[in-house]
């Protein structure tokens, strides 16, 4: 689940992101959103990066300095129950590239929207929300889309995704129906539970009272916030490097663990949100920027190579 | 930071996006949302009528005041709303909100006064506030009949959302607020909530589904629980003359920009210390050299000086075979664009 700023769309740029990736990966997909017509969000959904030599679509290794969605990458973990023999992607269309290495999370290119037959095909599904005066319908084209994944013992042939965005969205009619909305957040995990399925729910927080918020999140088996960066922010521009690029920034609260008692414990929980040269989504850990060397105290964490202004004695 | 606001309204929505909303916001410590409202209202009207903004219509939602009042408003502002009917409409939601009038005369126990339902050709009443799809056709049918059809678009005012919500619920307040916003006709739209009649959540919700949100907050913080102390009387009484102007924009690139501005007026030194300045690249016409504003004094104060220093001269009717740069400003009020911001088209 995913935390929404108000002031941001960034949770946007994560749903564009997962959406594309089951796309590209040929999972079918569930998207439910408060518009009118979801449909028309598919549009924007990005395309792969292709890679300098036009040849495969393995991402460039000098890009990998940063952490590349690392977070998301621990969540969505279903990597593991794919046998090498089990894909079948059209070399041209997925994401594998020509050695036979798998790519399990693409590099995006959000300028370039993703070919239409990703989308033309039967498995994409969409549902509006906004006029449902309760969630039986949305509850209903869950099940029905997930009861196409039945976990059976052995390989996952195939898995499916749900998107739902902005699950508490004020025009919904049924967003005054707390307990209702948390009946169904439980429905939709023995559901995904169940079944060769993921899903993932995006919500504004500051529009449930608060004990509804802290039971949300305590449902949530992988928990992320968003949130908006400040313009023009000259403190901000001064303790982080790289403020310029950054649009917002990523919370990782809790990771997915099931059927383990061994915690994930993770180097950083806080990543900026970059758009580098406005197309590629970036996560970085967060960099101090260097603090004066005369002083003698340390620079920042890792990844940081900008010199001070100033040389000190412990300047290196 | 005022006409940040018009300005974003005045520009209206780009293809494919939302319209930018407004929510003006105020309470009772610091009432002067309704000013607000009606400078925003007045100088978009002005742009539309003089045909500088996307929208070339404007419908306002008449909830807490009648439309006369806009209409007069707008009159002494010097817009002529009548003349230019076919720019500017009223729904009158306060004449007969719930339609109890037409009932009443129906059974023949109410004779209608002649002024509040006297034919108006800006003014349309509606009587059914309760149900907010009706409210929303009747506003997109109004503005459509301003506007035509097609891809010209109209912007939308509604003076109080609180009436609105004392009628009808919140999800569906915000359905048709947002109905609105995704409407591919409707160029921008605009508020008014007096923030302390609602519980946080309303607030909450109203901000969510707005591009900007301008909060008006006193000036002083009177202390609390000490409400009998005359301390506290002069204060609340100051914070009545002056507030704090707090404007949240969220910008397309995905960021928040926060402007706040620590008096709603500007006192006469600084409106003629603002007259004073001469932006650079304005065409003096007089045949004379110009000297390019350095920014640090006005031309009437360095006339008789040759200022040291950044200052240069530039040729004007003897070099017309050379380029030069004529500026126009769009209005007086207009400041430079110092909030122009390359990233503006960067859509997250």
């Amino acid at each position: 689940m995913v935390m929404e700023d108000a002031e941001a769309p960034h949770h946007m740029l994560l749903l564009r992101n997962f959406m594309a990736q089951g796309l590209v990966h040929n999972q079918p997909l569930l998207y439910a959103s408060p518009a009118r017509d979801p449909r028309g969000f598919l549009g924007t959904l990005p395309s792969p990066a292709a890679s300098k030599d036009n040849k495969s679509y393995e991402t460039d290794p000098d890009q990998s300095k940063n952490l590349q969605e690392k977070g998301l990458r621990i969540a969505w973990q279903y990597k593991k129950y794919f046998g090498e023999n089990q894909l079948n992607f059209d070399g041209q269309k997925g994401s594998l590239s020509l050695d036979g290495k798998h790519e399990y999370s693409n590099e995006f290119d959000l300028r370039k929207p993703l070919d239409r037959h990703f989308l033309n095909r039967q498995h994409v599904d969409c549902v509006s929300i906004q006029d449902s005066p309760d969630l039986s319908v949305l509850r209903d084209r869950c099940s029905t889309f997930s009861s196409q994944f039945p976990r059976n013992d052995g390989s996952v042939s195939c898995a499916g995704r749900i998107a739902i965005q902005s699950f508490c969205a004020p025009q919904c009619a049924y967003s005054n129906m707390e307990w209702d909305m948390l009946s169904f957040i439980r429905s939709l995990k023995s559901m995904v539970r169940s079944s060769n399925s993921v899903a993932i729910i995006t919500f504004p927080p500051s529009l449930l009272s608060p004990s509804f918020c802290k039971r949300w999140q305590h449902m949530a088996d992988t928990l992320l916030s968003v949130k908006a960066i400040p313009d023009e922010d000259k403190d901000l521009a001064q303790l982080l490097t790289g403020y310029q690029e950054m649009v917002g920034f990523l919370n990782v609260h809790k990771v997915a663990r099931i059927n383990t008692q061994v915690p994930v414990i993770l180097e950083a929980t806080t990543f900026s949100i970059k758009l580098q040269k406005r197309r590629y989504l970036v996560l970085e850990c967060l960099n101090q920027a260097p603090v004066d060397g005369s002083s003698g105290t340390s620079y920042g964490t890792s990844g940081s190579c900008s010199g001070s202004s100033k040389a000190g004695n412990l300047d290196f | 930071m005022a006409e940040s606001i018009c300005r974003l309204l005045r520009d209206g929505a780009l293809e494919g996006e939302h319209a930018p909303a407004l929510t003006i916001k105020d309470s009772i410590a610091s009432p002067f949302g309704f000013h607000v409202f009606a400078h925003v209202l007045s100088q978009l009207s002005s742009f539309i009528l003089a045909g500088k903004s996307q929208s070339r219509g404007l419908v306002v939602v008449c909830f807490s005041r009648s439309p006369s009042f806009y209409l007069e408003l707008l009159k002494n502002k010097g817009i002529d709303v009548v003349s230019s009917d076919k720019r500017i409409q009223t729904l009158d939601c306060y004449s007969d909100p719930l339609g109890w009038k037409s009932r009443l005369t129906e059974t023949g126990n109410f004779m209608a006064c002649s002024h509040e339902t006297s034919i108006s050709r800006t003014t349309n009443v509606f009587k059914d506030v309760k149900h907010m799809d009706k409210l929303y056709n009747s506003i997109v049918e109004l503005g459509k009949g301003l506007v035509g059809g097609g891809k010209i678009r109209f912007s939308v005012a509604i003076d109080s959302v609180d009436e609105m919500l004392r009628h009808a619920s919140m999800s569906s307040v915000s359905g048709l607020l947002s109905k609105l916003r995704s409407h591919d006709q409707v160029s921008s739209i605009f508020w008014l909530l007096h923030s302390d009649l609602h519980e946080a959540k309303v607030t909450a919700v109203l901000e969510y589904l707005s591009s900007m949100v301008a909060g008006l907050e006193p000036l002083h913080q009177p202390a609390n629980g000490q409400r009998g102390d005359m301390e506290n009387f002069s204060l609340i009484e100051h914070n009545l003359k002056k507030g704090k102007f707090h404007v949240r924009f969220k910008r397309r690139n995905g960021r928040v920009r926060v402007m706040v501005q620590f008096s709603l007026q500007l006192s006469e030194k600084e409106r003629i210390d603002k007259a004073n300045v001469v932006l650079p690249f304005e065409h003096q016409g007089n045949g004379k050299p110009i000297q390019i504003y350095d920014g640090r004094r006005s031309l009437a104060d360095s006339k008789h000086e040759r200022p040291v220093g950044a200052t240069e001269t530039v040729q004007t009717s003897e070099d017309s075979g050379r380029g030069e740069i004529i500026y126009y400003r769009d209005s007086d009020d207009e400041m430079p664009d110092s909030d122009e911001d390359p990233d503006d088209d960067l859509d997250i």
